[in-house]
């Protein structure tokens, strides 16, 4: 890639996710367009909510309501490396709230903070889909399935050293 | 039409109206939540449940009439279901009724009574939130008695179109929020979603903690502040509750206004200045007669009045657009022989005040000027001459918004007002009026809707009223000594 991309960089890809609903279904295009203005920075800026709502001409609460109600999408910044813990039902069973507990201590952060050098954020996050291998452990968003503690924590010391 | 049976009593619902819609119609109250008649349907709080023969459980707010319908509303599985929803709806609910402005008129606390009434089953600890959160400097939040029910959401997208509220986050964490462009501190009509809401979640910061509900009344009245005249209930302590303790100002006080329901087409809804008719009424008043500044009192004024007007040939008159239509008759009855007579514009648009939009607020604001232009149709320049050509002698002029600096040379000048100003002073004749809370009159819209006011209070007894006034100034009224 050469230049890093801007919100008008990504405009075309918005006009061509456009054409495939039909006119009137503009908030349909809010979750797809936040899922790719994320990727390309990491995050969504607040200029990108106002910038977003006058692409799509929608309301900026449509905006403000799926950035805060999908736990997915974020408005900060994350770390280099992001440990995101599931803590719904069979992960919790399974022992997240352990290994949570452990990887909170490893690093010095608690969960949603962090790093003050950049390098790490810790994370809850709600059902990864893969109850069947709980608990399951995301970084940067690669699956650690069956996590245990040690294991994790051996992970997180070779990220540290890389 | 489709008839349909609601707990064995046959209605007629209209085409088109759901199960709600009918039953409310002929008097049958289903409880609800999130469903406002004048709000689109959410089907979030579940409360209105009801059963139908055949069909088992539904939504009464989203359920279409439909001929035959056997309804019941309060079956043992209907009472069970909606017994469940109100615990439900109450889980997380703080036991704040005691401190909270809106008990006494409060559809969850009526419900919890007489559908429910028990403790809450469950021993977990409630969900706290934020208890004092400022959705702008009119309205203030408490997070925790909120019940997500969506109607002050809907309200700014569907009425006041301002987009500015939503529900933020998900789950037992959802939070209603105002947007971050501020749209909602902006809506002038955002004071509607206090009414709205159905329980204490949304609250007037004007009058938090000034009064238990109970302790106020309505008096019916018209809001004075633009030509759309909506019709208001304005709140006042009763009778039996003055309390003695304190200040008399606060027994005459307007603690809120809210809108009344006529049933008129624009909907149950005003906009904020609306709501703001007690600093409006409340302003210094102007309590007592004088002549050429000094105070006399009120039956001495009057006498001069009609002294003066009786030694005056070309007479002018500028009456009031915020005068009643009973006034305004009483003029034109009393000396609209006499006084060539204009209309003035007591109030104009303030700075920082909405002129007009295409929901309600007029550009013209004052209440009556329709009435007063039909009774007066004389247009033109007031002081310069009167039709005859001759320079006025005789200047009267009623109500606010009068520049006695416009007064021709050698004219005599007799003013009639409610507020304070201190031209007062420099008329030849001053008498103090009574406002609009302390008498009964109509008022007629710009679309002609004539509305009824009532008074709320007495009239302090060294201020005239108009009607009696005008009455008293009539040629032949004065008994000679
Ligand atoms: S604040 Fe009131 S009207 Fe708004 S969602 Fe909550 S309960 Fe409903
Ligand atoms: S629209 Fe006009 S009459 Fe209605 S509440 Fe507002 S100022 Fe009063
Ligand atoms: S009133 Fe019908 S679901 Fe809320």
């Amino acid at each position: 890639m050469s230049a890093s991309p801007t919100f008008a960089s990504l405009v075309p890809e918005f006009d061509a996710l456009r054409r495939r609903f039909p006119p009137g279904f503009e908030s349909s295009l809010v979750l797809p367009c936040l899922r790719r203005l994320q990727e390309a920075w990491g995050h969504v800026e607040d200029s990108d909510i106002a910038a977003l709502a006058e692409y799509l001409a929608v309301p900026r609460v449509q905006i403000e309501e799926a950035l805060s109600f999908y736990g997915q999408l974020r408005r900060e910044p994350v770390g280099r490396w992001h440990v995101e813990v599931c803590r719904n039902v069979s992960c919790s069973l399974r022992g997240a709230e352990t290994l949570l507990e452990r990887l909170s201590s490893k690093l010095g952060l608690a969960p949603g903070d962090t790093s003050a050098d950049g390098r790490f954020t810790l994370s809850t996050c709600e059902c990864l889909g893969s109850c069947g291998t709980a608990p399951v452990v995301l970084v940067n968003g690669v699956y650690h399935e069956n996590a245990s503690a040690p294991e994790i924590e051996r992970m997180i010391e070779g990220l540290e050293r890389a | 039409m489709p008839r349909i049976v609601v707990d064995g009593r046959a209605i007629d619902a209209a085409g088109g109206q759901s199960v709600i819609e009918a039953a409310r119609a002929h008097g049958i109250d289903i409880p609800h939540f999130c469903w406002h008649p004048s709000l689109s349907v959410a089907g979030s709080c579940r409360v209105c449940v009801v059963e139908v023969e055949g069909r088992g459980l539904d939504i009464a707010c989203n359920l279409p009439a439909t001929e035959g319908m056997q309804v019941f509303t309060d079956s043992p599985a209907v009472r069970e279901r909606r017994r469940e929803m109100l615990e439900l709806t109450l889980l997380n609910h703080p036991v704040d009724c005691g401190i909270c402005d809106k008990a006494g008129e409060c559809t969850l606390q009526d419900y919890h009574y007489a559908h429910n009434g028990a403790a809450s089953a469950s021993g977990e600890r409630k969900v706290r939130a934020t208890k004092f959160h400022a959705l702008s400097d009119r309205i203030v939040l408490d997070n925790e008695r909120c019940i997500l029910c969506s109607r002050c959401v809907r309200f700014t997208h569907e009425v006041s179109k301002s987009h500015g509220l939503g529900i933020l986050h998900r789950g037992d964490g959802s939070l209603l929020r105002e947007t971050g462009d501020g749209a909602f501190a902006r809506d002038p009509y955002s004071d509607n979603v206090l009414d709205v809401c159905p329980v204490g979640a949304l609250l007037s910061r004007s009058s938090l903690y000034r009064a238990r509900v109970w302790y106020l009344q309505p008096t019916r009245s018209v809001c004075p502040g633009c030509a759309r005249g909506c019709p208001v209930d304005l709140w006042h302590r009763k009778p039996e509750w003055r309390l003695n303790a304190l200040d008399p100002a606060k027994n005459r006080a307007i603690v809120r206004v809210t809108p009344r329901d006529d049933g008129r087409p624009e909907g149950p809804w005003i906009c904020n200045k609306g709501r703001d008719l007690a600093a409006l009424f409340e302003r210094p008043r102007a309590m007592q007669a004088m002549l050429h500044g000094r105070a006399v009192p009120l039956d001495v004024a009057i006498d001069a009045a009609a002294d003066l007007i009786d030694s005056s040939k070309t007479r002018i008159a500028l009456v009031s657009s915020w005068a009643s239509n009973e006034e305004l008759a009483a003029f034109k009855d009393a000396l609209g022989e006499r006084f060539t007579t204009f209309v003035k514009e007591d109030h104009r648009p303030l700075p920082g005040e909405t002129i007009e939009d295409d929901f309600l607020i007029r550009a013209d604001k004052n209440p009556n000027a329709t009435a007063a232009a039909a009774l007066f149709p004389v247009r033109g320049k007031p002081m310069s001459a009167a039709p005859s050509g001759q320079p006025p002698d005789l200047v009267l002029a009623w109500g606010e918004g009068f520049d006695a600096r416009g007064l021709p040379d050698g004219a005599r000048a007799i003013v009639l007002d409610a507020y304070g100003h201190a031209d007062h002073a420099r008329a030849d004749v001053f008498i103090p009026l009574s406002i609009q809370t302390e008498r009964a009159g109509h008022y007629t819209n710009f679309q002609g809707v004539v509305r009824a006011f009532d008074a709320c209070f007495d009239k302090p007894a060294s201020v005239a009223d108009a009607q009696e006034l005008f009455a008293a100034l009539a040629v032949g009224a004065r008994v000679p000594a």
